[in-house]
């Protein structure tokens, strides 16, 4: 059943122009980004370069990719349910035999797979340099899989988003709230006191930032996979209080 | 005969709204059950609760014995239905979406490409397998609805409001496929069209302020022994009153009388016997139908001709 409902939305956002214009422009943002790189890092002499090709290109169009799957998954979460809740579409899931648990897992997977093209979109990129450049395929990787996993949190916020609201705008925004302030919430490390580090162990920058290194560690992935779960697992929560409010 | 639908002292409140109050029904198998009420009597919530869509602030739903609180996919198994608004995606083409509406209700793959058709052959819409939702006028996305709500062939059909925005020739049409289905299964159908429901129903559930204010069984269609009518002025009420087949005469307003007839007595002898007095019959009416009677009694607003 998490496959027919994931291939369901697969298909409608297939059909609908917005994950084309994600791409579209998520290609023209890297382009440029990784035009930059090239031409910044060709400019330096041997002595001046502070990281490794791959690593500069890794730090910046995998940052920046990253940005882009932030603005991206709310966009095409918030028409798996909120516009479903608008439209009463919502109305035939509720209707039919199936557990909340297949409706919330077959929509993140139908995300995961419309967000999976994005992911790939710097690597393809990078791909443009095979044969003239050495480059660390590895750290590459890596990157990929960092900026997936990443790709993978912003869905889950931007679904459990989507369940708060029948106002596809609303839910948008919500989930951009949250997803901002999962981004800054490093920052006020720096105003607490020294060596009380939650703060930045909870914004999702600073584990992405091991995998654009080339370092896959288990803390990183064990976040972006906890965090995942628990915005999935409040989308659930959400849904089954649907019914009673 | 088999009960499909039991519902046991029903509630639903919205904060402190009571939506529903005590509600109880029952459905048998082979009956077309009327939910009848004006806008804001509690139909659709009581249809969205029996759908599994809302879940009731006290009481029992069971499904063919199912609980559906504890047992919510064994009994939406058993479950079609038709929202207030059909559940349509606009972004999938019409066979496209009964193909996924057959699969999450778990019709077999092998029988998935037989259900559509079957459902399509029987809303009308065979010719319109390749359209795009977005497309369709609004009757045929009300067949598109009614089709996903029959694919499967529940055993229990709750329809609300199925004939909006259909044409007169597909109300007719939708009518029939209830009297259809109901064959079979055991069909709730909510209108606040009284016609409609005394054309399709078996019995009638009046639901007024969420409160069920009659849950009876429609009669066999009686001649009516009540009627309106308009004399010529000046109205002679006394005259009236005093005719052999009149068994009791109310003026209404100076011109305009409601008539009870005596036992026995048909609007023929009425009108005969009024022109032989000589009342000068003007307009000559029967009143309501004893469901529209019923209903504005229960639902207390007061008839006015």
């Amino acid at each position: 059943m998490i496959g027919t409902i994931a291939a369901r939305e697969l298909r409608g956002g297939l059909l609908t122009p917005l994950l084309w214009v994600l791409l579209g422009a998520g290609q023209v943002i890297l382009a440029w980004v990784f035009l930059k790189v090239i031409e910044d890092f060709t400019g330096l002499g041997a002595d001046e370069r502070v990281a490794s090709l791959s690593q500069e290109l890794s730090l910046n169009l995998f940052g920046i990719a990253a940005v882009v799957a932030m603005l991206a998954a709310p966009l095409i979460a918030v028409r798996m349910l909120s516009a479903e809740f608008r439209d009463g579409s919502f109305d035939l899931l509720g209707a039919a035999p199936v557990h909340l648990s297949s409706v919330v897992l077959g929509k993140f997977l139908g995300i995961a797979v419309l967000l999976t093209p994005l992911c790939l979109l710097p690597a393809l990129n990078l791909a443009l340099l095979a044969g003239t450049a050495d480059l660390d395929w590895g750290l590459v990787a890596a990157a990929t899989l960092g900026l997936w996993l990443a790709a993978l949190l912003f869905g889950a916020v931007g679904l459990y988003a989507a369940s708060l609201s029948a106002q596809p705008g609303t839910a948008v925004l919500a989930a951009f709230g949250i997803l901002l302030l999962f981004s800054i919430i490093g920052r006020a490390q720096d105003l607490a006191a020294q060596g009380l580090s939650l703060f930045g162990w909870l914004a999702w920058n600073e584990h992405l930032f091991w995998f654009l290194l080339g370092a896959v560690r288990l803390s990183d992935l064990a976040y972006f996979l906890m965090f995942t779960g628990i915005f999935l697992a409040l989308t659930h929560r959400r849904l089954a209080n649907r019914r009673l409010s | 005969m088999e009960t499909l639908v039991r519902v046991t002292d029903l509630t639903r409140r919205f904060g402190r709204h009571t939506a529903l109050a005590g509600v109880d029904l029952t459905l048998a198998r082979g009956e077309v059950l009327g939910l009848l009420g004006p806008n804001g009597a509690g139909k659709t919530t009581c249809l969205r609760i029996l759908s599994g869509n809302l879940a009731p602030s006290s009481g029992r739903v069971e499904i063919a014995g199912r609980d559906l609180t504890r047992d919510p996919v064994g009994a939406k198994r058993l479950l079609g239905y038709l929202p207030e608004r059909p559940p349509l995606y606009q972004d999938l083409r019409v066979e496209e979406y009964l193909r996924f509406c057959a699969r999450l209700h778990r019709v077999p793959r092998t029988e998935v490409r037989t259900a559509v058709a079957e459902a399509l052959r029987r809303c009308g819409l065979e010719d319109l397998g390749r359209q795009p939702i977005a497309r369709l006028s609004k009757g045929f996305r009300q067949r598109l609805g009614i089709a996903q709500a029959i694919l499967h062939r529940p055993r229990v059909l709750i329809l609300d409001e199925p004939t909006d925005g259909l044409d007169p020739v597909q109300i007719r049409e939708v009518r029939g496929l209830v009297r259809e289905l109901a064959r079979d299964c055991g069909v709730i159908f909510s209108s606040h069209i009284l016609p409609e429901v005394q054309a399709v129903c078996d019995r009638v559930a009046i639901l007024h302020q969420g409160r069920l204010v009659v849950g009876d069984q429609l009669g066999a269609d009686t001649p009516t022994l009540i009627w309106r009518l308009r004399l010529a002025p000046p109205a002679d009420a006394a005259a009236l009153a005093a005719l052999d087949c009149v068994a009791e005469a109310n003026p209404l307003r100076e011109d305009r009388f409601r008539v009870m007839l005596a036992p026995d007595q048909g609007p023929e002898e009425l009108t005969r016997q009024l022109v032989a007095a000589g009342l000068g019959l003007r307009e000559l009416r029967a009143e309501r139908s004893d469901l529209e009677r019923v209903f504005f009694d229960l639902i207390g607003v007061e008839e006015q001709l």
